[in-house]
């Protein structure tokens, strides 16, 4: 007895393309189940990548900037005893790596601010006016006012929470007092130039901004800083950054801190938005398969005599198996692509319209989010949706596959 | 697989048993049916719904298993042979024709032909031209690019009839194939199923109650209550007692734990009912 050949190709896709097409009603309606799915899908994914990329970008253009470098410990202490004694050095080194878009120096320390009879805790911040619009947008959140001029060295911009707490307004005498690394208590005179609102709450309501050569002048410091603030040209090159940092002034005392070790909430927020998306991600493509799942069987349940027809006939259980795996396949192939074009037209169209959500703008300001959201479809979500529809769809397909296989041919054969 | 046989026998029976099973309740099918085909017959298995004719088919088309017996058909024995040996068995040595004529609804008539052809391992021309052939042969040469709902039911069955043969099978089993078909096209395809058999010397085994099946036989085989009923027996055998043709042992194991659980219940609920009945003061 010689064993049977295979089927030809042929043979098998025009067999799965006809059987798909015999019910083309049910077939149908599979097909834009997958479509709606996928591209829900699809649109899913870009939204929760567009406001993540959004939540990361205000958070290090708002204030942070990828790297910083810090005397060991200044972060936790905050004490300007830790401060840069040299930046002339690491300067040197930043100015020449290529992946860095800008870069400033900063002096922070907390203090207080008083005008009149009313006063409230700050952080001051002092920068370079120039170098700082290289890193941070914080000169775009002029709400009053002009920005830091680099020549007046007694010029203040407020957080417009701070500036409302005190009731100061554009051109107020305004008198800050800080602690100098010595431990002594100094207070300036500066005037108000401008009132920030930065987006984010919890700069807003804390920020004193003036200029570095000013607070250096005033705090004694000399050329000394607390922090060199780096911008790399994308968020891609921030832990290449990190590490050629730290293998160069780790040694030398210094802390090279990238922007998710500086707030950890932020970044607990971006994996938990990570994790959320997965699990709406998770929640569609079960919807999807279930739907594929439900059509095969029930289509296999319709064709029971048909398959027992021919397994009688001749036809082994592995050619049932791949006959019915590749019409799942198929379907898949075909309600994939259509559901991915069309999510990608609507990710398309709105990346440029946007889609405004401004009605919880108050909520998603706390979160470094705009209140226009644009879709993002990044290459890394598009491999992972399709390749997570492929791999999934195709383990729906192997079920009603197998069960085909178990086909009880005399049974089949009397029952109908 | 297949040992050379001298014999002219092409089926050989001996002592088959078969018993289905609904839930626990036996239904014996074959009782012990001896039986011996020879090669090149033209022969009718006659009897009543429920005698075990096509359950006798299933069997000797390897598409069912038995509880008891020896099957041997075309040198083979089909009962030691695993699904995918039977699958083979079947493809190269069987041909098939149904009483709803069981065409694959998708493919046109010549594909349907042709698919069995390919099953067996040819090339799609060598399968079409076979197909074109068998469709010559039984005289619906016109009509192969139609799908079987295109077809009447005559065509129907003449296509199934083509689709048996082309597979060049030693036997062809039919299952009541004029039970769907209305006289004159059921005298229609016995003359075309004799003319095959004289043409080709196949061996026909077909199940009917139709008189005009019988009458084309030249062989006529009579079922009753799952034994083969001999020429000289005017009454058919009795059957013998349900606890011997469905032994319990052959139940399946599940079956056999479901009847245990429930005879329990039972007695236990009988147990109840006696304790709670009031006894009279």
């Amino acid at each position: 007895m010689s064993d049977a050949r295979r089927l030809t190709p042929t043979t098998y896709l025009s067999l799965a393309v006809r059987n798909l097409l015999r019910n083309p009603r049910r077939t149908g309606i599979t097909l834009a189940t997958m479509i709606f799915g996928i591209a829900t899908l699809t649109l899913l994914s870009a939204l929760n990548d567009g406001w993540l990329e959004q939540m990361r970008d205000n958070f290090i253009l708002s204030f942070t900037g990828h790297v910083q470098i810090h005397t060991s410990g200044f972060e936790s202490s905050q004490n300007l005893n830790d401060h840069i004694k040299d930046p002339s050095e690491i300067i040197l080194l930043v100015q020449d790596s290529p992946e860095i878009q800008g870069w400033t120096q900063r002096i922070r320390t907390s203090g207080l601010v008083s005008l009149g009879g009313s006063s409230t805790g700050v952080q001051i911040m002092a920068t370079d006016p120039e170098q700082e619009t290289w890193v941070t947008h914080m000169h775009r959140g002029l709400k009053q006012g002009r920005w830091l001029n680099p020549g007046s060295s007694h010029d203040l911009l407020l957080g417009i929470t701070v500036a409302q707490n005190i009731g100061a307004e554009i051109g107020d005498r305004i008198v800050l007092m800080a602690q100098r690394p010595d431990g002594e208590m100094v207070s300036e005179i500066f005037f108000l130039r401008g009132i920030l609102e930065t987006g984010a709450p919890q700069i807003d309501r804390t920020l004193a901004l003036i200029p570095l050569n000013a607070a250096q002048d005033w705090l004694e410091m000399g050329e000394s800083v607390t922090d060199i603030v780096i911008r790399a040209n994308s968020h891609d090159d921030t832990a290449r950054l990190q590490q050629r940092f730290n293998q160069a002034f780790a040694s030398d005392g210094y802390e090279i801190l990238a922007w998710q070790n500086l707030d950890p909430m932020v970044r607990q927020w971006l994996e938990f938005s990570d994790a959320y998306g997965l699990i709406i991600i998770l929640v569609v493509v079960a919807l999807v398969l279930t739907e594929i799942l439900n059509t095969m069987l029930i289509a296999l349940h319709e064709r029971q005599k048909e398959l027992g027809i021919m397994i009688a006939i001749g036809t082994r259980k592995s050619q049932i198996f791949f006959m019915l795996l590749l019409e799942a396949v198929m379907l898949i192939l075909l309600g994939g692509a259509l559901g991915y074009g069309a999510g990608g037209l609507l990710v398309l169209h709105l990346s440029e319209t946007g889609i405004d959500l401004s009605y919880f703008a108050n909520a998603f300001k706390f979160f470094y989010m705009d209140p226009v959201i644009l879709p993002l479809l990044t290459l890394d979500s598009a491999t992972r949706i399709l390749g997570t529809t492929l791999v999934a769809a195709l383990l729906a397909g192997l079920y009603p596959a197998w069960r085909a296989t178990k086909t009880d041919i005399s049974q089949s054969l009397r029952t109908f | 697989m297949i040992q050379p046989d001298n014999s002219s026998a092409i089926i050989t029976i001996k002592k088959l048993h078969k018993c289905y099973w609904v839930g626990s309740m036996p239904f014996p099918a074959l009782n012990g049916v001896n039986l011996s085909i020879d090669k090149g017959e033209f022969a009718v298995l006659a009897g009543r719904s429920g005698s075990g004719k096509s359950t006798l088919l299933n069997v000797i088309g390897a598409l069912e298993s038995v509880d008891k017996g020896e099957v041997i058909v075309n040198g083979a024995n089909i009962l030691g042979m695993n699904h995918t040996e039977r699958t083979l068995f079947r493809l190269h040595n069987i041909g098939f024709v149904f009483q709803s004529f069981n065409l694959i609804r998708v493919l046109s008539a010549r594909e349907n032909i042709a698919y069995v052809c390919q099953l067996q391992g040819m090339e799609k021309k060598e399968s079409e031209a076979i197909a074109d052939h068998w469709l010559n042969e039984v005289d619906i040469g016109h009509l192969g690019y139609r799908r079987p709902d295109q077809l009447s039911g005559g065509q129907q069955q003449r296509v199934a009839v083509a689709r048996a043969l082309a597979s060049n099978p030693k036997i062809v089993l039919a299952d009541e194939p004029t039970a769907n078909l209305d006289t004159l096209t059921g005298q229609k395809l016995m003359c075309l199923l004799q003319q095959l058999n004289d043409k080709f010397g196949t061996t026909f085994l077909i199940s009917s109650h139709d008189p005009d099946v019988k009458n084309a036989a030249s062989r006529l085989i009579k079922l009753a209550d799952g034994q083969v009923v001999r020429k000289w027996e005017k009454i058919p055998p009795a059957p013998p007692p349900i606890s011997k043709a469905c032994p319990i042992k052959n139940l399946p194991i599940a079956q056999r734990i479901r009847q245990f659980l429930r005879k329990k219940r039972k007695r236990s609920s009988q147990r109840d009912n006696k304790g709670s009945t009031p006894r009279r003061s």
